[in-house]
């Protein structure tokens, strides 16, 4: 049994080595798709993330309002502040115009005398809060037929809700704090009149209240999701799945000719030559996922990509790494047992691939699918191997964490082998 | 003195499924010791079948079959030991040389080292191909894949060789090479040899027994000299074929 398991591993290792074509295909398409999709998605989520998101903003006001929004903006850090075009302030119409054409992604009116609006609008809140026989607080007195002060905002028609939301909340942010040192500067000037103490009027407002922004999870540094960090794995377990194409397809062919019926009279088990091909693919799975990974830490960083963090726990890296190749070896097994030609095992296991790898989050991850298609990639085993490479990469995972992931990838591996042994049976027997 | 039988085969009937009729029928045969034995017969006559059968490449739906003593059903991994078995096509792996094809068959038989490094030398010299041995078996002629195809399934000496059309579609020469060997093979070890053919001829020339069978069923077995005196009006075996089995084609 030993020698047939290491003498088809031998033989198919050779065979392996002496295609060059599918060691191409099994390591330099993983490796340009780890590349591309990286700097794709990475540019798109550096847009996303709106640090050179252009604005431009007409300020009309040119006072404490419109000032303080022109400041909050620029020192927010994500957005890129523009106020002139060619030297000039904008008109309305070319403010609109630019923002359609999506030269810039927001574009910002502060409208003339918002300050002077605003102020006007406080003074006239603090005046009913005091009892009419008080007569009027404030000289000249407020006019409560005066209009509220208003901005107005264009987005670039392509923005999406969630960053339209961002913005408007940002603006808020700063319209509140001006609206509030306002109120203070009003309530400072009032008791100065009244009590005859001079208060610091300037006093810096800022929110009180500290917002602790943290990971959950027991890492020190706090890992944040990138490009890398998805594309790294999820190519990996695409590229480790894709051997089902020339493990099915090398099955295909010895039993075209004639050489698995032969190795079928010879003594011993035949799952001993079956296993002994498989152990080879499975090796250039672990292969694959050490010089992805690789690429991942030492790589990409190279060409301005952070850098794929392992996570603490090797142990559990390998145990995922090593039940993710099984799966597939298995899934090879199966498709190689059950197709009848090469380019059925071919087209059938590519699309299946292809297919497993969309629900399972390959190409989009599952935190950007629906609530519905996040159910279904859990059918998916290149989901599970995903998330057990973002639990140990992310989540700092141990080895009991990934175990609901392991044991999935494992028992999946053994229905294949075990179907594919019944379906062999089924076939000789008839 | 009556040589013992190796191959027992009784009331052998295999139908494949979705086939309307069975590829054999009641099949019964005993091939003895020593023999070489030509199962003959016009295509789809259930030669392959039988051989397959008794190789373990598929199974029987009825009958019994026991070689060397052994039930094949029950002994099938003891009886894998003691055959060998050349398949009609060349199942050798092309991208591997001569010689990292035959260790691996040898290595699926149990042979290693040493002793496998020897026989493979020997037999690859026996057949005239020492020069190739550590070529790619995909560069060869289909005399020598021929030739490296049957080394396969001798290298582990097996006291019974089955051969499914071993010659077909080669040059007189490598053809030549082949049934001399398996003529000294037979005659130094003792291997008994049973072989299917289309070519009467070689059959007639190369075989102590043969069967010709037809439909799945045996039509007639003897010695080929035998048998052509038996029918009168026959001169040779492919006269006793065709009056057996017709003139009509069968495919």
């Amino acid at each position: 049994m030993w020698l047939k398991f290491k003498a088809s591993t031998i033989k198919e290792l050779l065979l392996l080595m002496r295609d060059r074509a599918g060691l191409a295909m099994l390591f330099l398409m993983p490796m340009l798709l780890i590349f591309i999709m990286s700097l794709l998605q990475e540019s798109t989520l550096k847009k996303l993330e709106e640090r050179h998101t252009p604005v431009l903003i007409v300020n009309f006001d040119n006072d404490s309002l419109g000032i303080n929004i022109v400041n909050g903006l620029r020192s927010a850090g994500f957005f890129e502040i523009h106020e002139l075009i060619d030297g000039k302030q904008p008109s309305l119409e070319e403010l609109k115009k630019l923002v359609n054409y999506g030269k810039y992604r927001v574009g910002i009116i502060v409208k003339e005398g918002a300050s002077e609006a605003l102020r006007n609008q406080i003074r006239c809140e603090i005046q009913q809060m005091f009892p009419a026989e008080e007569g009027d607080l404030f000289s000249p007195p407020p006019d409560p037929d005066k209009p509220y002060p208003e901005i107005d905002i264009y987005f670039d028609p392509i923005t999406q809700p969630t960053f339209k939301h961002a913005v408007s909340s940002a603006l808020n942010e700063f319209t509140y704090a001006v609206e509030a040192k306002m109120i203070m500067g009003i309530y400072a000037q009032m008791l100065n009149d009244i009590v005859g103490i001079e208060i610091n009027r300037s006093g810096n407002f800022k929110n009180m209240i500290n917002l602790n922004e943290q990971y959950a999870g027991n890492r020190k540094k706090i890992i944040v999701p990138n490009a890398v960090q998805h594309n790294v794995p999820a190519w990996t377990i695409f590229a480790m799945f894709f051997i089902v194409i020339p493990l099915a397809g090398n099955i295909i062919k010895e039993r075209e000719s004639g050489m698995s019926l032969r190795l079928r009279t010879m003594p011993g088990s035949n799952l001993a030559v079956i296993f002994g091909k498989a152990n080879v693919y499975f090796m250039v799975g672990i292969l694959q996922a050490v010089f992805m990974l690789l690429i991942g830490v030492f790589v990409l960083p190279m060409v301005g990509m952070p850098a794929l963090e392992l996570g603490s726990s090797i142990l559990a890296l390998l145990l995922v790494t090593i039940s993710i190749s099984l799966a597939a070896s298995g899934y090879g097994i199966l498709i190689g047992t059950i197709s009848t030609s090469q380019e059925q095992s071919s087209i059938f296991g590519s699309i299946s691939v292809v297919i497993l790898a969309a629900i399972g989050g390959i190409w989009i991850p599952t935190f950007m699918m629906s609530e519905k298609m996040n159910i279904v990639s859990k059918l998916s085993p290149l989901n599970w191997g995903l998330d057990a490479y973002y639990d140990i990469f992310l989540r700092n995972a141990d080895v009991s964490d990934i175990l609901i992931y392991i044991l999935p990838l494992f028992l999946f591996a053994l229905s294949c082998i075990l179907a594919s042994w019944l379906y062999n049976r089924y076939k000789t027997s008839n | 003195m009556e040589k013992a039988s190796i191959i027992d085969i009784k009331h052998l009937t295999k139908c494949y499924k979705n086939a309307d009729e069975a590829a054999v029928k009641d099949l019964t045969l005993s091939v003895n010791k020593g023999d070489i034995f030509g199962l003959l017969g016009p295509n789809g006559a259930g030669k392959t079948t039988t051989i397959s059968i008794l190789c373990n490449q598929i199974s029987a739906d009825e009958g019994e079959v026991m070689i060397e003593g052994h039930d094949l059903n029950s002994e099938s991994d003891l009886i894998k030991k003691i055959i060998g078995v050349v398949p009609q096509d060349i199942a050798l792996y092309p991208k591997l040389t001569a010689y990292e094809n035959l260790k691996f068959f040898g290595n699926m038989y149990g042979l290693r080292g040493k002793v496998l490094k020897e026989r493979i030398t020997s037999s690859v010299s026996d057949f005239g191909l020492e020069k190739k041995l550590h070529s790619k078996v995909g560069t060869f002629s289909g005399g020598m894949k021929r030739r490296i195809n049957l080394i396969a399934g001798i290298l582990h000496k097996p006291n019974i060789l089955f051969l499914d059309e071993p010659t077909v579609g080669i040059d007189v020469q490598s053809k030549n090479v082949i049934i001399e060997h398996l003529q000294q093979l037979n005659a130094s070890e003792g291997t008994t040899i049973v072989y299917t053919s289309h070519l009467m001829e070689e059959a007639e020339r190369f075989c102590t027994h043969i069967a010709i069978i037809d439909m799945g069923k045996v039509v007639t077995v003897g010695e080929p000299s035998a048998l052509i005196k038996a029918y009168p009006g026959c001169s040779n075996l492919e006269d006793i074929f065709l009056l057996l089995t017709g003139r009509s084609l069968r495919d």
